[in-house]
């Protein structure tokens, strides 16, 4: 229904209306939104017990948003090779997870760390109320990261004890 | 209201305990407890939800150490009636002082409004502010054309709403705001 929603409401401003910023129907979802909507990329799901992957899990059902996003992670550069997530939300939760996934692959994790929210929102100009799903995004990633790192930790605590299984 | 403590029960013992092989149909039935159209989240009407989408498409088995930040009772640090009753007066303090703050400041384009308990301040060309309750989190969230989304959390000790991760105060930080937007300096508190 909403991409019914959304298609009609493109195809009114695209007839009646020279394409300009938001101006004119401030609560219109940006093109970049509904792409994410309608093609998401990067949906699915690692295994979660994979020593290279890192899963961060942000949000609460409570909240309206739940983001799982994870990363794989290449053993001898330490850069993100993959990633997808599994949101649970609103078009913009999905669409800022949804960018969050394309913009770590290639990352080195430490670069990954410094991309922001507000980047997330200018890209797909979020309105002042969906802001904190681009927070949540980022913090997604963050997680996700910080997960990553754990396991590598112990990992190489691991290896570098006995044969002794942790965790 | 008295829903959602076993819903939360449910969601806690979901995510620690792997679910049995036959889950879909109690965890659809779960996932269609959480489609009800919450009274504090702002600009979402009943039907987007039902068609929001959700890309789980099979169960959240999810080892415990992922987590970002550690899950908080939120029930245990304020009740709810407590909390609508600070944020309710915090915000409603807010709007009246920032209406008065409009005739001074005479901005083209400064408008307050309040509506679905939210609150927000238009300041033209430089943008919006957005306030609303996030009732479950007992937090008051902002989204700032400066400072982007914040999450403030009542400090019981210092008596205000403080964002944890940069320590600001609500109150101060509108104040320094609006005085670098408006160039008119406001006491909000």
């Amino acid at each position: 229904m909403l991409r019914l929603m959304a298609k009609r409401l493109l195809g009114t401003a695209s007839r009646d209306i020279p394409s300009r910023p938001l101006q004119i129907l401030p609560r219109l979802y940006h093109e970049n939104v509904i792409d994410h909507y309608n093609n998401p990329r990067n949906v699915g799901s690692f295994d979660k017990n994979d020593p290279n992957v890192g899963t961060g899990l942000v949000g609460a059902p409570a909240c309206g948003d739940v983001m799982k996003l994870q990363i794989k992670i290449d053993e001898e550069s330490g850069k993100i090779v993959d990633a997808c997530f599994k949101t649970f939300g609103c078009g913009s939760a999905i669409a800022s997870s949804s960018v969050a996934t394309e913009w770590v692959k290639g990352k080195s994790m430490d670069e990954v760390l410094t991309i922001k929210n507000t980047e997330i929102a200018k890209h797909l100009s979020l309105p002042p109320v969906k802001l904190h799903c681009s927070m949540l995004a980022e913090d997604a990633i963050k997680a996700a990261v910080k997960d990553a790192e754990a396991k590598r930790a112990k990992m190489n605590g691991t290896l570098k004890g006995a044969d002794v299984k942790s965790g | 209201m008295a829903s959602r403590l076993p819903l939360l029960r449910r969601i806690s013992k979901l995510l620690k305990a792997p679910p049995p092989a036959p889950l879909r149909s109690s965890r659809r039935s779960l996932a269609l407890r959480f489609l009800r159209p919450q009274a504090s989240t702002p600009d979402v009407s009943p039907w987007s939800f039902a068609s929001a989408r959700s890309f789980c498409s099979g169960p959240l088995n999810l080892p415990q150490d992922s987590q970002g930040p550690a899950p908080i009772d939120y029930r245990s640090v304020l009740s709810e009636d407590e909390f609508h009753g600070l944020a309710n007066s915090t915000i409603h303090d807010l709007q009246e002082k920032l209406e008065e703050y409009g005739d001074v400041v005479e901005f083209d384009g400064f408008d307050v409004d309040y509506g679905n308990e939210v609150l927000t301040l238009k300041l033209g060309a430089l943008g919006t502010y957005v306030m609303n309750k996030q009732t479950p989190n007992r937090q008051i969230w902002l989204s700032s054309p400066i400072s982007g989304p914040s999450r403030f959390d009542w400090d019981h000790n210092a008596q205000a709403w403080v964002y944890r991760r940069t320590k600001a105060n609500l109150l101060k930080l509108l104040e320094s705001e609006l005085e670098q937007l408006c160039g008119k300096p406001v006491n909000l508190s």
